[in-house]
Formats: C-alpha cells, sequence, structure tokens
C-alpha cells in the first residue's frame, strides 16, 4: 500500500526581505522553519523566489505568530511532498 | 603617507571590515538567487546588514532601507523617483554635484523649478530663506547635512521642521556626515536619508544606501532582475525589492555590516570628538600662518574638514607640494561643488581640502601644519 504523502506547508513572500524577517521572527519564537525554492505548483503570480517551509505539526502556532506579529508574506500553501528519494524503494 | 583626504573615502578601514569582506568572497553566493547555502549567506548578511542600519538611522523599517552603489545613486534614485514636472525644489548652494545633476537634468529635460538658498562668503545660510522660497508647488526640500568643501553643517532638524511644517518632502545627503554624527530619521523629519558606505562608515568602496520613511512612494530609477516575480513585466512593487534591480555588492555589503559593528564598538561620539579634536588642532595650527585663508565656519558643530588656501598659490600646485615633497594627501580643485566655490569666491584658485578620521592622529596633523607651514615661507 502506498504511504500518504507528507503535507509541507509553504510561506510565500513578495521578496526575500520579507521571508527572511519572517524565518527570524518564527526562529525568537522557537518555530522551527526552512527556507526552501517555491515549488513551480503553487508560485502563482509571484513566480520563483523563496519561501518557508513549515511542517504541519507547527502550522497553527506559525499562522497565530505571524497575525500577533502582523508579519508581511503573500500566501500560505499546503502541498503535499513530491520527491522523496531516501525513501524505502523495496517495500 | 599621512591621508587626510578622508571626505573623499577614508582610506584606513577598521582590520575587521577588510576580514569581513575577504570572508565574503570566499563564501557568498547571490543573495536572493536560490535558497542554496551560498545564495542564503548573502541574503542573510544582506538581511543583517538592512536591520543594522534601519536602527543606526532610525529608519522606521529594515525592508525601507534600500542598497545602492554610493550616496549618487541613492540621491538619483531619491531625486528622480519623487520629482517631475510642475514641481518646484528647494536645495542650497552648499549642495555637492550628486544633487546639483540630477536637479539640473530635472530642470533641462521636465522644467522642473529649482531655487537655491544662498550662502555667504563664509559659506553659511540664512534658514529664514527656505521659508521665503516656499511655492504652492513645491515639493521637496533637498539639503546635505554638511559642505564637503568648508565642513560646514546644515542644521536638518530645522529644516526638517519647515519641511513637516509645510508638508514637503525632506531628503538629506549624509554622505559627510553617517557614521559620525548622530542620525535619527524620525527626529529629524528626514523622507529620504541618502548615504554611502565608504566615508565615515568606513565601509568598503561600493555600498551605499537610501533609508525611506514609511509610506514614501519612490518611482524606480532602474528595473531589471529582481530574482522573485520573474514574469511580473514591472519591477515588483514591494521595497527593498522596488529599488534595487541586479545584483546587490553583497562583498562590500558584509563589510559595511563589519563597519557598522566597529562603530558601534568604539561608538559614534568617541569617533566625532576625536575627529573634531584633529580639525581643530589643524585649523588652530594653519590659522597662525599669515597668507593662509581658512573657509568656513568654525563657530559650532562641523564635519572634520578645513579648506584653505595659501595666498594666491594654485591649489592643485600646493596639493602636488604637499604629496610630492611631504607624502600628504590632500584635495585640490573644485570638489564636486561648484556654487560653493562661487559662493566662497574661490572659483580661480580652488581650495586645498584636508579631511580628518577616527585612523588620523595629532602626530598627522602636526605634520601638516609644519609642512603648511614651510610651503607659505
Amino acid at each position: 500500500m502506498a504511504q500518504t504523502p507528507e503535507i509541507n506547508y509553504y510561506i510565500l513572500f513578495a521578496n526575500y526581505t520579507h521571508g527572511l524577517a519572517l524565518q527570524e521572527l518564527l526562529s525568537r519564537n522557537h518555530l522551527p522553519s526552512r527556507i526552501a525554492p517555491t515549488p513551480r505548483s503553487i508560485q502563482g503570480k509571484l513566480s520563483c523566489g523563496m519561501s518557508l517551509l513549515v511542517k504541519s505539526e507547527h502550522i497553527d502556532a506559525v499562522r497565530a505568530c505571524i497575525r500577533e506579529n502582523q508579519a508581511e508574506y503573500y500566501d500560505i500553501v499546503p502541498l503535499p511532498c513530491q520527491i522523496q528519494p531516501r525513501r524505502d524503494k523495496f517495500c | 603617507m599621512i591621508y587626510l583626504d578622508n571626505a573623499a573615502t577614508t582610506l584606513h578601514k577598521p582590520e575587521q571590515v577588510i576580514e569581513a569582506v575577504a570572508d565574503a568572497m570566499r563564501s557568498m553566493g547571490n543573495s536572493s538567487r536560490g535558497t542554496h547555502s551560498g545564495s542564503l549567506a548573502a541574503s542573510r548578511t544582506i538581511y543583517a546588514t538592512r536591520e543594522k542600519l534601519a536602527r543606526f538611522f532610525g529608519c522606521p523599517r529594515a525592508d525601507h532601507v534600500v542598497f545602492t552603489c554610493n550616496s549618487t545613486e541613492a540621491l538619483n534614485i531619491a531625486i528622480s523617483g519623487t520629482i517631475g514636472a510642475g514641481d518646484h525644489v528647494i536645495t542650497t548652494d552648499l549642495e555637492h554635484n550628486s544633487v546639483l545633476r540630477p536637479l539640473y537634468r530635472l530642470q533641462d529635460e521636465k522644467g522642473t523649478a529649482v531655487s537655491f538658498v544662498p550662502a555667504d562668503r563664509q559659506g553659511c545660510i540664512d534658514y529664514a530663506d527656505f521659508e521665503q522660497l516656499i511655492r504652492p508647488e513645491t515639493r521637496a526640500i533637498i539639503c546635505t547635512h554638511a559642505s564637503n568643501l568648508t565642513g560646514n553643517l546644515v542644521d536638518i532638524a530645522r529644516v526638517g521642521a519647515i519641511a513637516k511644517a509645510h508638508r514637503l518632502l525632506f531628503i538629506v545627503d549624509a554622505s559627510q556626515t553617517a557614521g559620525v554624527f548622530p542620525l535619527v530619521m524620525e527626529a529629524l523629519g528626514i523622507a529620504l536619508l541618502c548615504l554611502t558606505g565608504h566615508k565615515g562608515l568606513m565601509g568598503p568602496q561600493g555600498p551605499g544606501g537610501l533609508c525611506l520613511r514609511e509610506g514614501v512612494e519612490v518611482r524606480p530609477w532602474k528595473v531589471g532582475g529582481s530574482g522573485v516575480q520573474t514574469y511580473n513585466r514591472s519591477q515588483p512593487p514591494q521595497l527593498p525589492t522596488r529599488l534595487e534591480a541586479g545584483t546587490l555588492n553583497g562583498h562590500g555589503i558584509a563589510g559595511l555590516s563589519a563597519a557598522l559593528d566597529y562603530i558601534q564598538e568604539v561608538g559614534l561620539e568617541t569617533i566625532h570628538a576625536k575627529e573634531d579634536a584633529l580639525m581643530r588642532r589643524f585649523y588652530a595650527g594653519v590659522t597662525q600662518i599669515p597668507s593662509v585663508t581658512v573657509y568656513g565656519d568654525f563657530s559650532g558643530e562641523r564635519a572634520a574638514v578645513v579648506a584653505l588656501n595659501i595666498g594666491d598659490y594654485d591649489s592643485s600646485a600646493v596639493s602636488d607640494v604637499l604629496s610630492q615633497d611631504y607624502d600628504i594627501a590632500t584635495r585640490p580643485g573644485a570638489h564636486c561643488a561648484p556654487r560653493m566655490h562661487e559662493a566662497l569666491g574661490t572659483t580661480e584658485l580652488g581650495a586645498v581640502r584636508f579631511s580628518f578620521s577616527w585612523f588620523n592622529t595629532e602626530e598627522e596633523v602636526d605634520a601638516a601644519i609644519a609642512a603648511m607651514r614651510e610651503i607659505s615661507q
């Protein structure tokens, strides 16, 4: 049986400055995130640039942190993890 | 060499600035161009430097700090991005060509009206003139914080208050004062602060900056690559990307970041006090030489610059002798400040400019005084 793919949340930004500002804010609030290229499928009007990848277990706290601090961002988009090179290919 | 041309650029940099540039050249990719570690190293350094500059200059938001190549580029962006046809601008005789030429171009190409607050023979202005020159169509006051020729300081708090009272944009050229004098945008009523990193800030040549007050709309002066919003036909509207087309000088910005740290460690007041003392020691020495004429007002706060002539000697000849026979670096000529020279009556001779930095010493100042005494005999 195929495994259900993990859902990642991508926070999109108009530019890197806003992305770096939010990552700094999240870091101060002990909320993990990773800078990642924005997947083509969700770029929409923004097209290319950086996003913050947040795991599903942290997304509610991240949304709350953004709201409380009125942080700049463009969108938050859930996306199944497409590529898992280290998955167990023989199961 | 005794280097006394710090108003052009500070030749001696803190060691940590040099190391930061070298480290950046070994490790940085292109900022805002991807998410691999090299690109992020550049993006993070640049972001951290924006934050430092915002704190340093009382700019309300880090994303309102725009990196430029120098003050000239910052001033071109500020002037061409806010002023157009039908507008009137007030500026002063103290200005550098980095203010004058963008304004003259607007005059010639768009019919923008420009009025000048005149300087007297000492290079001083009458602040009442700003009020008197205001018209219904006046859009902005643009002025330097300190003359690059005389070192005379402009009371920008006073000018900022006039601009605020009349709802005018206040654009300040802080080329000669950033890193040496406290500059807090909000407190001084500055809408657009233009600066360079390689003079008083003691950073490398290359990065400069434009700090914007929130809500000030500036049209992009250049457009192009931004690393984001590729399929948008226009420059992205969000700051700082709106005003930063093309690859930033990440290596230089890393050096500027280290320079800001150095200034914080030493203290702005300590740096200013030392430069001021060196400048006044030199002034006291050269004013004892009968044939020396010193220009400018030394009665109050001023930048660490002394401009002078010896009798009717050509300033270039004096500067050349200082360089060739005494290994003292100064700047002769017109200093890109044509209206200031006209006001001082020095368009023929030019002037020899001595300018001092944190890294100069009393011994160097005394050697320069002794050289001046010998040349004037």
